[in-house]
């Protein structure tokens, strides 16, 4: 109930925060739609359309972590047209609309709630806290919340009651003051039931097609490292064991070299056994847990490197290698590239997100060439209804997030 | 016998030069790769070649293509194509410029070191080695006609598939030379194929009758 209550007032601050931006973005249309009329400010439109959008997008991430994903819903980026194939583009996506709509409401009443929730701790903690500060209040002040007067004694500690009244009622009304001002956005910012089935199943196409091709890829890498690693060894065994049993029957003195090599092959193929079936699956995740494993990885890392791990719950087990896997190429990544000094690992869980942090304070600059390892993962995360988003300035530092939706 | 052996894993290019030499082999190179191998073999003129299937650069089918264009250079040199897993499409195209003085076999073969050298001598003095594992995979794509043989005759097929001359798969199914001989007789009947006497022949329309 606490906890409920504590959250609630998180959305709501949360909300707030948008609802402001939201504000100002109607001021941006009001400036740039009255200049509009003037042919001068048509330009300006999708600049403030960019803007709507990435509010949206704030939006739409922000009520994702809190129960069911809001896809982005727009059927075309505007960012690298002309200003007139923007404004056509994006009159005609219905979502356009949808976002002005949905900027009218929050930046109104998502604002109002927004205010009134972050308005009740305050409030609390100044009625609460009334009987020890209104003896330094001037005269002329006289009434309290709730204009009680506060002549009397009874009158304080009157208002210290409303004090309790105030988180008593965040209790109350406070998880649905939250999902009220969630519901425009919930309403109006996830595709439109129509088109919402095409997108994602093209969606859903794509990532299947990234999950095949990473599946294939990882196959291929399986039957590379089985072939040319671990079975090579063996034959060695074969040829070097037959070598020797011929030595054996002619001169047993020569048939000692053949042997010793003969073991250390075999010893050879055995740990490139153990390092393919790390790479199919780490047995530590199973023994250990996410969180045992991802501190093993760290250890392993020869930069400096600190784990904290939240609490996650269950996850599916597709979900953990994922996360396991990335983390794992991102630590590689920083021991080779970076020339870092620290590296942090961070995960969280919020609702149905799992969230992965890896950064390191190195100097930047990191790519994503084709066939590298961070695209494998990205199509890994991808087939998660994932995002994979790297940033990595000239200069560092490095940053990898990795948002996986855990459903199994 | 000269031998230039081709094999980028140097653990078992060692044990092989070990081998062979043990095995009273001049082994005058062992190189990682094709392009060393071309080069070996032209300095060396060896009488047989080992090789490895999968090379530096892309480890798919360098040693194959090696073989083959080596094979070309120098037509008298007997190649052995040793292969992590066998590939009956490697196999076709090794044979296609003619299955004399060609091995392709799998690696771990080289371990039964008796067997193995029976086979590179042979194919050193111009005859046919084919594992039994491409063999194998021949046979069960195949039905229709080989349904027609017997136990036997299939036994003999496959024997003579992998490049055994009369007197070793009389010698492995314990048999005459004579019943060998006979078997054979039957067996290019019942195929419709024109009976060959040169080993390295007969493996070649065999081989070629089951790949159809």
């Amino acid at each position: 109930m606490m906890r409920n209550a504590v959250e609630a007032l998180d959305r709501l601050a949360g909300g707030l925060g948008t609802a402001v931006l939201a504000l100002a973005i109607m001021a941006c249309w009001l400036i740039a739609g009255t200049a509009a009329l003037f042919w001068v400010g048509l330009p300006l439109l999708p600049a403030v359309l960019s803007m709507t959008r990435a509010v949206a997008d704030m939006e739409r991430s922000r009520l994702s972590r809190w129960g069911e994903p809001v896809l982005s819903p727009y059927q075309t980026a505007i960012e690298h047209l002309s200003w007139q194939e923007a404004l056509r583009a994006a009159r005609r996506d219905p979502a356009t609309w949808r976002d002005l709509r949905w900027l009218g409401l929050h930046a109104t009443s998502g604002l109002g709630l927004g205010l009134l929730g972050i308005a009740f701790p305050i409030m609390a903690v100044r009625d609460l806290t009334f009987p020890l500060w209104y003896g330094m209040l001037p005269e002329t002040e006289t009434t309290s919340t709730l204009y009680l007067p506060i002549d009397s004694w009874t009158g304080v500690a009157g208002t210290a009651l409303i004090g309790l009244a105030w988180p008593l009622l965040a209790l109350t009304i406070g998880p649905g003051m939250a999902t009220l001002q969630a519901l425009p956005g919930r309403r109006l910012l996830a595709p439109h039931p129509s088109v919402d089935l095409s997108h994602r199943i093209a969606e859903l196409t794509a990532t299947r097609a990234g999950a095949l091709q990473a599946h294939a890829a990882e196959l291929r890498r399986i039957e590379r490292s089985l072939h040319d690693g671990a079975q090579n060894r063996l034959v060695a065994v074969v040829v070097l064991v037959a070598a020797a049993r011929r030595a054996l029957d002619r001169d047993p003195a020569t048939a000692g070299p053949a042997l010793d090599r003969a073991q250390d092959a075999a010893e050879t193929a055995l740990s490139e056994l153990r390092g393919v079936v790390r790479g199919i699956l780490p047995p530590i995740l199973q023994d250990r847990g996410l969180a045992g494993a991802l501190t093993a990885l760290a250890s392993d890392c020869p930069v400096p490197c600190k784990v904290s791990v939240g609490e996650l719950g269950v996850l599916p087990l597709s979900v953990e290698t994922t996360a396991y896997f990335t983390v794992a190429e991102a630590l590689t990544n920083v021991a080779k590239h970076s020339g870092a000094a620290h590296a942090r690992v961070a995960l969280r869980r919020r609702g149905r997100t799992l969230r992965v942090e890896i950064e390191d304070d190195g100097r930047g600059g990191a790519a994503e060439r084709d066939g590298s390892g961070l695209t494998g993962i990205r199509r890994r995360v991808a087939a998660h209804d994932g995002v994979l988003t790297l940033t990595s300035p000239d200069g560092g530092p490095t940053r990898i997030e990795v948002e996986l939706a855990c459903v199994s | 016998m000269r031998v230039v052996i081709a094999e980028d894993d140097a653990l078992l290019r060692e044990g092989l030069a070990l081998l062979l030499s043990g095995e009273g082999f001049e082994v005058a190179a062992a190189v990682p790769d094709p392009d060393a191998f071309m080069k070996a073999v032209a300095e060396h003129q060896p009488d047989v070649a080992v090789v490895d299937v999968r090379m530096p650069p892309t480890h798919t089918d360098e040693g194959i293509r090696a073989a083959v264009e080596a094979r070309r250079l120098h037509p008298k040199l007997a190649v052995l194509v040793l292969s992590a897993y066998v590939e009956q499409a490697f196999a076709t195209e090794l044979l296609a410029g003619g299955a004399n003085g060609i091995g392709y076999l799998l690696k771990e073969r080289v371990g039964r070191v008796g067997e193995f050298m029976s086979a590179l001598e042979r194919v050193a003095a111009g005859g046919t080695a084919i594992d039994p594992e491409v063999v194998g995979q021949l046979f069960t794509r195949r039905d229709g006609p080989l349904d027609r043989l017997t136990s036997r005759e299939l036994e003999v097929l496959a024997a003579m598939a992998e490049g055994l001359g009369n007197a070793a798969i009389a010698e492995r199914l314990v048999v005459t030379e004579g019943a060998v001989h006979k078997h054979i007789r039957s067996i290019f009947a019942k195929l419709d194929l024109s009976p060959a006497d040169r080993v390295d022949r007969r493996v070649a329309a065999v081989l070629h009758y089951l790949d159809a």
